[in-house]
């Protein structure tokens, strides 16, 4: 009787299990877009724009090789990129996929020329001559919003694709409010970097009569819906498959101008056409991220309670508004989440989606939260100090208690869950706070100064219709549709709209079928990224594939196993009371029939099912959406201890803590994973990473030697720790995560080299804090300085 | 558009002598991808950056991207596909899953083939070490916490093991 228990081990939810997906890569079998070989496969290369802004008077193609070129002229009937927001006063704009009469950033594509290998197709590029007027250049976002400025899109009269406002009355707190403290900050225009580019192959099926596009995408069937569109194609007629993804975070979100050139070329030239983005082309012509301007006051009594915050707040969204998250998800999204997990009496917000010629922004992990972290955090910082408290004090006095969970905040935010105060008291406990205040105090016998900093922060994820629905974009997340179908040997097929770009989901969404089902995760197979075999879902982004997908998988085995414990009575003929469900099989007092006896009775040997059977067999989709779907808020916080070199501006991380809820974790080992990469990303934020622009629009940063990624050197070893307050609207009490780790190093970097250069009189308020930008900040105080003992 | 120049070039790959054509422009990257259809080594940056095309040849880990493939004459190449079989990758490997040193795993091929320079050249590296001689690998995943982990597991196993046979 024990038989069918002895064959199962913890594999369930909780469980720190090692990837299923591990082995293929570690033997250079991964399945990227770049490694479909194909009979007859062209590539293609682009002709892209030297200049930001120009109008195009003429485009010639070289001579001998006039078929292999191919402009906006000749895609005839192809339609532009348009991803409006139906927020009030939104203004319209539409991307050719080729430019038209105009460009509008550096990288801009013009033509598309196609040859037997990469390298033939950029000579053909490099002869396509392009005659420019050049216009000037709209490059700074708060320059552009001034009157006079050139205009990127010269119908709209100015450069602000959205103007946002949450107004206050604040006259009250002005007079009333013990400390003021004002903070002019700014983010760096980002890119998001993943180690594989972009990439597209597509090829007509006659058989299907199908255009087959396989792109390297987080969102696959958001970019069939766009692609369709685009081409004018039925959506039955296109199949997206995107295979292994070689890294996401946002950069992968996005319908592609060139998705939808090399498809139309593939139906043109009846042949598979392959583009696959190099890194000069990621870094200086494709999306980039996060550049942030903010003007912020916040008021708070001499306790350092916050009563007000009041903020302009400028992004700058790039030339276009890109598909299907538009130029404006980012800026009005600080006007929605900028008081963090903090209360306060009255708030104010005006925001600014700047068009600029720049590429266009995407959402990159975290998305606003890790510019609006910053900015909050700094000026809780800076309460700190006119208050004369440490800044874990202020920030104590100011957070959501547990006791008032859940909370609905001053933007309406709906707080689930969790123990804000304690994250802070543990993260404050492990980074030894008093150690480091002696140690500061005794100085370091190299000279260099320590400092210590905090950012705590939640994180709204896996939000859905009611959330969404108010942006008005061209997508809104519904009910996550999962589908399972039993093999008839007991294989236990997952298929979901959602996809893996390294978050482990292979391995996680079987944990979850283990947990309902008790089946070995050997014999789940989870099938992700290909629209021809998956439900249409809105794909993985904004930290919510666990949460809807996860909790989906969950509801659809609890169905499917009903249905089993049904059949498997019937055979052991036992009335389905009598029976229980115990690792895989359905038990009874005198025997059990495992899943795979079950299965191969549905498909093989229906003559011994009962008459009564579910028509519906052993395949199962559902659709799954949380009891409330305005998100899961995990929350954490980083602290870290800071080195700062002051002759060569040169910042040493010494210790990193995260403290971390997120709620039930599925598989911790995962959960770790994203933490620790998210925050890494973070450090890059804070300190490395920035996309410089020149004055007349030209990137300077064009390959990995002037973007600087954080390496294995600049990264600390990160400590987590864990708190797991169940998300009280989830199937599993599992809260969203992906996103948390980038959310909080920036900030709390940035006000530990502040803590260091404080008693300096020197504020660094920009990221990256560069050496160059710490030397100077001295330079510049101590000139100040000077200045003031001469005037004395 | 034709007519460029080639150059023959015979070398060792993965144990198989192979003779080709290439032009000299071809580095060693698109050399085993597009013509010996080796597609486990990923290119990364073609800048020389983020060694994700991180190969062996003749033993030392070489940037196949900024590497020409007719410089490569008379010489053995090794890529991620030779080391199904190899002992001290099997460690590796084994030490990479259990750490989570990889999620989506573009940067592992080029990591597996520097982590195993690190364990046979260096046995006494320590985690500073290991971060230094992991610098020209980068990794958007991770945070490189599984990475260090994973090659400072092997390290130690092996001094183990190198101590009970002593």
């Amino acid at each position: 009787m024990n038989a069918p228990l002895a064959e199962t081990r913890a594999q369930g939810i909780g469980v720190a299990l090692p990837r299923k997906e591990d082995d293929r890569f570690m033997r250079g079998r991964g399945g990227y877009v770049g490694n479909i070989r194909m009979v007859g496969m062209v590539d293609v290369a682009f002709v892209r724009s030297p200049v930001a802004h120009g109008r195009i008077r003429a485009i010639e193609k070289p001579e001998g090789c006039e078929g292999a070129v191919y402009t906006l002229a000749d895609l005839e009937g192809v339609q532009p990129i348009v991803a409006n927001s139906g927020l009030a006063g939104f203004k319209c704009s539409a991307q050719p996929v080729l430019a038209g009469d105009k460009v509008r950033q550096v990288g801009e594509m013009i033509a598309m020329c196609v040859a037997d290998n990469r390298a033939a197709a950029e000579d053909i590029a490099a002869q396509v001559f392009v005659d420019f007027d050049e216009l000037p250049a709209v490059v700074d976002m708060l320059a552009a919003r001034r009157a006079g400025s050139a205009l990127v899109h010269e119908e709209w009269g100015d450069n602000v694709f959205l103007e946002t406002f949450i107004d206050a009355d604040l006259d009250d707190i002005r007079s009333k409010a013990a400390i003021k403290v004002s903070r002019k900050l700014r983010t760096a225009r980002q890119s998001m970097a993943p180690m594989e580019g972009r990439g597209v192959v597509a090829h007509w099926d006659h058989r299907l009569g199908q255009l087959i596009v396989y792109t390297s995408a987080q969102m696959p069937h958001i970019n069939r819906t766009g692609i369709a569109g685009c081409l004018g194609l039925d959506e039955g007629q296109v199949r997206v498959v995107a295979p292994d993804v070689g890294g996401g975070f946002g950069y992968k979100g996005i319908l592609l101008p060139e998705e939808v050139c090399v498809a139309w070329l593939a139906i043109k030239l009846g042949r598979p056409v392959r583009w696959l983005e190099d890194r000069r082309e990621q870094l200086t012509a494709n999306a980039n991220c996060r550049e942030h301007d903010y003007d912020i006051t916040a008021y708070a009594d001499g306790d350092g309670r916050l009563l007000a915050v009041d903020c302009e707040a400028t992004v700058d969204s790039g030339a276009y508004s890109s598909y299907p998250f538009s130029a404006c998800l980012e800026a009005a999204q600080v006007g929605s989440i900028l008081p963090g997990p903090y209360k306060m009496e009255k708030y104010r917000c005006r925001t600014w989606s700047v068009a600029t010629n720049k590429p266009p922004i995407l959402p990159y992990r975290g998305v606003a939260r890790t510019g609006v972290c910053y900015a909050i955090e700094t000026v809780m910082d800076a309460i700190a100090v006119q208050a004369g408290l440490e800044p874990w004090e202020v920030r104590m006095r100011n957070l959501v208690l547990p006791q008032e969970m859940p909370y609905d905040n001053i933007t309406r935010k709906h707080f689930d869950s969790g123990d804000y105060p304690e994250c802070l008291r543990r993260a404050v406990e492990a980074i030894a706070l008093p150690a480091v205040r002696e140690r500061q105090r005794r100085g370091e016998a190299d000279g260099r100064r320590i400092g210590v900093g905090l950012a705590i922060f939640c994180e709204q994820g896996a939000h859905g219709t009611s959330v969404y629905h108010g942006w008005g974009i061209p997508m809104v997340p519904g009910r996550e549709p999962v589908t399972l179908r039993l093999t008839p040997d007991g294989v236990l097929e997952i298929r979901a709209g959602v996809h893996s770009h390294g978050q482990g989901m292979e391995t996680t969404l079987a944990q979850i079928a283990h947990e309902v089902l008790g089946i070995a995760i050997d014999k789940v197979r989870v099938l992700l990224g290909d629209t021809g075999i998956t439900p249409y879902s809105t794909g993985t982004w904004g930290s919510r594939s666990i949460v809807m997908a996860g909790s989906a998988v969950g509801v659809a085995c609890k169905e499917l196993k009903a249905r089993l414990i049904k059949i498997g009575a019937h055979l052991l003929k036992d009335e389905p009371a009598m029976v229980t469900w115990q690792a895989g099989a359905v038990v009874g007092p005198h025997g059990w029939k495992r899943i795979a006896d079950i299965a191969r009775t549905w498909y093989l040997q229906p003559q011994l099912l009962p008459a009564d059977v579910d028509p519906r067999g052993l395949e199962v989709s559902t659709t799954y959406q949380a009891r409330r779907d305005s998100g899961t808020f995990s929350y954490a916080c980083h602290a870290v201890v800071v080195a700062v070199d002051t002759a060569l501006g040169k910042v040493e991380l010494l210790d990193y803590v995260v403290v971390e809820d997120g709620g039930v974790l599925i598989n911790p080992l995962v959960v770790d994973g994203q933490v620790y990469g998210g925050a890494a990303q973070g450090i890059g934020t804070a300190l490395y990473e920035e996309m410089r622009y020149s004055e007349d629009g030209q990137p300077l940063a064009s390959t990995l030697a002037d973007y600087i990624l954080p390496g294995a050197t600049e990264v600390p070893a990160i400590r987590i720790e864990h708190m797991e307050t169940p998300a009280p609207y989830t199937e599993f009490g599992q809260k969203g995560i992906g996103e948390s780790g980038a959310i909080g190093s920036p900030a709390a970097i940035a006000n530990a080299v502040n803590d260091a250069l404080r008693p300096l009189g020197v504020e660094i308020n920009q990221l990256p804090i560069t050496p160059r930008a710490i030397v100077e900040a001295l330079a510049a105080a101590s000139a100040a300085s000077a200045t003031q003992g001469r005037n004395a | 558009m034709n007519d460029k120049p080639t150059s023959p070039l015979a070398l060792t790959v993965n144990g198989r002598e192979v003779s080709a054509v290439v032009e000299p422009r071809t580095h060693l990257a698109d050399f085993l991808r597009e013509q010996q259809l080796l597609t486990g080594t990923n290119i990364g940056c073609e800048q020389g950056v983020c060694g994700a095309c991180t190969v062996l040849v003749d033993g030392v880990p070489t940037r196949s991207c900024i590497t020409w493939a007719v410089s490569c004459q008379g010489a053995e190449v090794r890529t991620i596909e030779s080391f199904d079989e190899d002992e001290t990758m099997a460690e590796l490997r084994a030490a990479f899953t259990a750490e989570h040193a990889l999620q989506c795993g573009y940067c592992t091929p080029g990591m597996l083939a520097t982590a195993r320079d690190i364990v046979t050249r260096l046995p006494q590296a320590d985690e500073a070490r290991i971060r230094l001689e992991l610098s020209g690998n980068l990794c958007r995943c991770t945070g490189y916490v599984g990475l260090v982990r994973a090659i400072g597991r092997v390290l130690e196993a092996r001094r183990q093991r190198n101590l009970v046979e002593a």
